[in-house]
């Protein structure tokens, strides 16, 4: 009897209950994903790091530790609001990067020394150099260290637009590849378990 | 909801292990052949409803869902959300293999204790009442689920009532959602599938 009712209060409330959702829906403006990412950039002697959740929300207010190869903590801060920090190269080696983002969330990022490589003070360094490369050259009068500083501006400015392009597609959530990959899964699990479990029964 | 790796300790972390070992158990135990299509649609449901984002202004949405699994599956919730959790952090990254067993916990207790408080009891009562206890199902759901995640951050030195106070607050607008969608759902397997809620407490 009770079942017989419920057509009639469904197709009622249906409306009412599709208003709502889409009133909920714009209403909620602060709610936190599943994941942090962080992502990490260098210009001239500046790093910039940048927290944000998937779908491109900024990670704002959250803590930033720079650790060393060796696991030393170099330095930290916390996020803007447009969830950046950045800070000066505090050392030429394997830099990592750790946001902590609070309820759970957290992630990492490492910045190499090749990454970091490429400037005047980075004497150790095993790639080959432009001052080697230079000073080879008879007959040059170019000041060599200014020309790694002329080099390494315009390389910033040239690649500004590729570290935006890889940015922002990091930002990017999980496609539909994989949430159709994701579904085959379950029901192919499932199918191995009932496979087995009829198995079991019929012998 | 889901806790990311490196952020609990292992104390923390093997507990929530061996309490969803205990819990996937009970699922499994309780879980016979016919119900298993009804888990993996709903196991697929909660992948799903987790994964895909509404954007709201600069901010998005995600839903949970852990309500409803606990409404129509009972104890194969936990089952259930461990498959959909553990996709999810292998295809997404969200979460992570060590943090399973506690995020699994975290969204699947307050399922079960959804199944119990109202599963059992909600097809018998009159509808519009049945629609009210389903919106605090999955109100609750979420809540609940909040409270246990505070509850965990307390060992990362996070104080509960801050943590409590952020994470609730946050989900405030996730409880809505999901309240609307369980009543919502119910009255929709009332009307098309109602053995789906009936036969899910013969045999629980």
């Amino acid at each position: 009897m009770l079942l017989a009712s419920y057509p009639r209060f469904t197709r009622r409330s249906t409306s009412i209950l599709a208003l709502g959702i889409i009133t909920f829906l714009t209403l909620a403006s602060q709610v936190w994903a599943h994941k942090v990412n962080v992502f990490a950039w260098v210009e001239g002697d500046m790093i910039f790091v940048e927290g944000y959740y998937p779908g491109g929300k900024k990670a704002q207010n959250s803590l930033v530790e720079v650790y060393n190869g060796a696991g030393a903590k170099l330095l930290e801060g916390r996020t803007n609001q447009k969830g950046e920090f950045s800070f000066e190269i505090p050392a030429r080696e394997d830099l990592r990067i750790v946001l902590t983002a609070g309820m759970g969330h957290k992630n990492d990022f490492t910045i190499t020394a090749r990454d970091l490589g490429g400037s005047e003070t980075s004497a150790q360094e095993p790639v080959p150099k432009i001052s080697e490369t230079v000073a080879a050259l008879p007959a040059t009068t170019v000041d060599v260290g200014q020309l790694e500083v002329m080099i390494d501006q315009a390389l910033d400015r040239k690649l500004e637009p590729v570290i935006k392009l890889i940015r922002s597609t990091r930002k990017e959530g999980p496609g539909v590849t994989e949430i159709i990959g994701g579904i085959g899964y379950i029901f192919g699990l499932f199918g191995l378990l009932m496979y087995f479990k009829s198995r079991n029964r019929s012998k | 909801m889901h806790i990311s790796e490196g952020v609990l300790s292992p104390p923390v972390l093997v507990a929530g292990a061996v309490l969803t070992a205990a819990g996937v158990a009970m699922g499994l135990k309780m879980m016979d052949n016919e119900k298993i299509p009804r888990v993996a649609v709903l196991t697929a449901a909660f992948f799903v409803a987790s994964l895909i984002r509404v954007p709201v202004g600069p901010s998005a949405v995600h839903l949970v869902l852990n309500g409803l699994l606990g409404l129509v599956l009972g104890w194969a919730a936990f089952p259930a959300i461990l498959v959909g959790l553990a996709l999810q952090a292998l295809l997404f990254q969200f979460g992570g293999l060590t943090t399973l067993g506690v995020n699994t916990f975290i969204m699947a207790m307050p399922a079960i204790l959804c199944y119990y408080l109202f599963g059992r009891s909600i097809t018998s009562k009159h509808p519009s009442v049945a629609t009210a206890l389903a919106f605090i199902c999955g109100f609750l759901a979420i809540l609940l689920s909040s409270l246990l995640l505070a509850m965990c951050l307390i060992f990362t030195g996070e104080s509960f009532m801050q943590a409590a106070k952020v994470l609730v607050l946050a989900h405030l607008p996730v409880m809505f959602l999901e309240g609307l969608i369980v009543a919502f759902c119910l009255g929709f397997l009332m009307k098309v599938k109602p053995e789906l809620l009936g036969v899910t407490h013969a045999a629980g």
